[in-house]
């Protein structure tokens, strides 16, 4: 089942929540939603839903228009950050909910609830009630409550962010197989990057109200459409383009005075004065090979912090300062106050504008 | 140097406190000793009295406390306090049931305005029980005379040839007691779906559960205690409500409030009115005790709750 998303706004008391909003969920897909709190993505997903009328747009759910469709008849089902489970219901109760609602009865109802509870391996606690289970396993109930109905597509809202971090871990792996062997369209919101990346085929980045980005998570990660999307990412050096050489697009000033070589697909606009150079720390290398990278500067290590598998270095190239991420292997004859050279290749750079 | 004297203030307050809060259990009793000695003196031992004289003979001279009895109960038997316990229960019922089935659709709706707009609400529900209830019944005597509002719209509707006569019956009590007596079923309801997580809602709407399902398989179920609670004190007030039986039900529609203040008040019989009182008392927890287990019953699994 596919999702299409066409022109979708949203306003509450005339503040815009989600605004002209486009993207195309593929069948099969675990889609991704991510964004910092109040980007809209939550609002975005109820719209989907069907919690929330939408003011302007349209959805449709494998070419079907599902735009002013109720909640209740769009066969979708969705997971919520506080699990929503019923707490005057059983475990299997719970599972069985949305069947009832469907009419299957008897002995299929039974063989299906205790399927869905067999995905995430809660058999033996289906006479319990939702509050005498830990929050994980109140996790897995609430997914097997969602798949239980066959829905055409999964809705996940911050599935992960009340569990520890330990359980989160395993529940991104387990979330992701299950979605992977049901091949259910699947579609979750998060403001987690590593969840977003570990999970999701596809990644759309968003931000007041609006889809900035979309693309697989290395993609987006490697060429940040903006300076917002490289920051919210991660870690990441910005150099402002001062002046471009004469004739040579691909050669500029950055700030400081360094002379740096850009990307060869950089476009002409972007290799312009004010202008952003963006390098993401792991991209440097302190003392490259010979001919390794076409950028090199002569710097010096101001300090060096151990991360446990990474060491992260503060180098200064004259007025410049970087960040340089690499393994602690590599690191461990690094001394603070060391000269070296500090080197990348042009095409790990990405020039971007400022928003 | 403040800092210091401070100590010393504190150091030398701590034995007197110590001596005083040294265990957990002798404060929880503190703090509650006030109340439960108020109670005491106030309720408990005059029911206590009640139940005493109820045992007593009553004589010429007063009541004799020589001698034990069971005769006010016996002379309690007797059809025409049957015919007024009866109506009192089956007046108190009809209000109870009449607000339970009134108080979901008016919960539901307030539940869903904004806060400003909610308090406003329960502010209109609260008005008819600030209303003295001396003043309220004279208000509903105009209104349900033979020419009053009621009978004047259903005549003029043409639903009604002749006036119906509501004035001096038990349907007017029964009118004439919802408004007053319903806040106490709307508080805890509105307060309990007012809690109620929305979330909760839309898993069972995103389910494939219709809102009238929703409502019968998700908010019924987890807000029954709180209306079970809010129709228990309903019926308390049903069963011991005084002013308007009498100033609208008159003497053909005696309840047992009325008849209390006949024995105690006009014939001064104490020990047969402590019998009726200690009858009124057991009828009504017996009563509420049927009502929550009926309650239990339409919500099988309350299951464990956080």
């Amino acid at each position: 089942m596919s999702l299409d998303i066409v022109g979708v706004s949203k306003s509450f008391g005339g503040v815009k929540a989600v605004s002209g909003v486009d993207l195309a969920v593929r069948q099969g897909e675990l889609f991704a939603l991510l964004g910092p709190s109040g980007c809209g993505k939550t609002t975005l997903l109820r719209i989907i839903a069907g919690i929330y009328p939408l003011d302007t747009g349209s959805l449709a759910l494998n070419a079907r228009d599902i735009t002013r469709l109720p909640m209740h008849k769009r066969n979708l089902a969705m997971v919520f950050q506080n699990y929503a489970l019923f707490p005057h219901l059983t475990v299997f109760e719970n599972v069985a909910f949305g069947l009832r609602s469907r009419k299957v009865g008897g002995d299929d109802l039974a063989r299906r609830v205790k399927e869905a509870l067999s995905l995430v391996r809660l058999e033996a606690l289906a006479e319990r009630y939702p509050a005498q289970l830990s929050g994980g396993q109140q996790q897995r109930v609430s997914l097997a409550r969602a798949v239980a109905v066959e829905p055409d597509l999964l809705l996940l809202d911050e599935p992960l962010s009340n569990l520890d971090a330990r359980l989160r871990d395993e529940m991104r792996i387990e979330i992701r197989d299950l979605q992977r062997r049901l091949g259910i369209t699947t579609v979750f919101v998060t403001h987690d990057i590593g969840e977003a990346f570990a999970m999701a085929d596809r990644v759309a980045v968003m931000r007041e109200g609006k889809i900035l980005q979309v693309g697989q998570a290395g993609e987006i990660y490697k060429h940040p459409a903006n300076r917002f999307i490289a920051n919210f990412l991660g870690p990441i050096n910005e150099l402002a383009i001062a002046t471009v050489e004469g004739g040579r697009s691909r050669s500029v000033v950055v700030e400081g005075g360094q002379r740096v070589l850009l990307g060869s697909g950089t476009k002409g606009e972007l290799a312009a004065p004010g202008m952003r150079l963006l390098l993401r720390p792991e991209s440097l290398q302190i003392n490259p090979a010979i001919g390794a990278t076409d950028n090199n500067l002569d710097a010096v290590v101001e300090d060096i912090v151990f991360l446990g598998g990474s060491t992260e270095a503060r180098v200064r190239a004259g007025s410049l300062k970087l960040q340089v991420s690499m393994s602690s292997a590599t690191a461990s004859s690094l001394q603070t106050g060391q000269m070296v050279k500090v080197g990348w290749s042009s095409a790990d750079g990405v020039v971007a504008r400022d928003q | 140097m403040t800092s210091s004297g401070d100590t010393v203030g504190a150091s030398r307050l701590q034995p007197a406190l110590g001596s005083l809060t040294s265990s957990p259990a002798v404060t929880m009793a503190l703090l509650f000793a006030p109340l439960t000695l108020v109670l005491l003196v106030a309720f408990v031992w005059p029911l206590g009295q009640v139940l005493l004289n109820s045992f007593h003979p009553n004589t010429p001279q007063g009541i004799d406390s020589t001698r034990w009895t069971l005769d006010n109960y016996a002379r309690l038997i007797d059809a025409h306090y049957g015919t007024i316990l009866a109506r009192t229960v089956r007046i108190s019922l009809a209000v109870t049931a009449i607000s339970a089935v009134l108080a979901y659709p008016v919960a539901l709706f307030i539940s869903r305005r904004s806060p400003r707009v909610q308090s406003w609400l329960i502010l209109a529900y609260v008005t008819p029980w600030l209303v003295n209830t001396v003043v309220k019944a004279l208000g509903w005597t105009i209104l349900l005379r033979n020419n009053g509002v009621f009978n004047s719209i259903l005549m003029g509707l043409d639903v009604i040839a002749a006036p119906i006569r509501l004035l001096l019956t038990e349907t007017g009590v029964v009118i004439a007691m919802i408004p007053g007596h319903f806040i106490f079923v709307l508080l805890p309801l509105w307060t309990a779906i007012s809690s109620l997580d929305p979330a909760l809602g839309w898993a069972s709407g995103t389910l494939g559960a219709s809102p009238a399902a929703t409502f019968r398989r998700v908010v019924l179920p987890l807000t029954l205690p709180a209306l079970v609670v809010g129709l228990t004190i309903n019926f308390i007030m049903n069963m011991t409500a005084f002013a308007i039986p009498m100033l609208l039900g008159g003497v053909r529609n005696e309840v047992a409030s009325m008849l209390a203040y006949q024995i105690d008040l006009v014939s001064l019989d104490w020990p047969l009115g402590g019998a009726l009182a200690v009858v009124l008392l057991v009828f009504t927890i017996a009563l509420i005790w049927a009502g929550q287990r009926i309650a239990r019953l339409l919500v099988p699994s309350p299951g464990a709750r956080e």
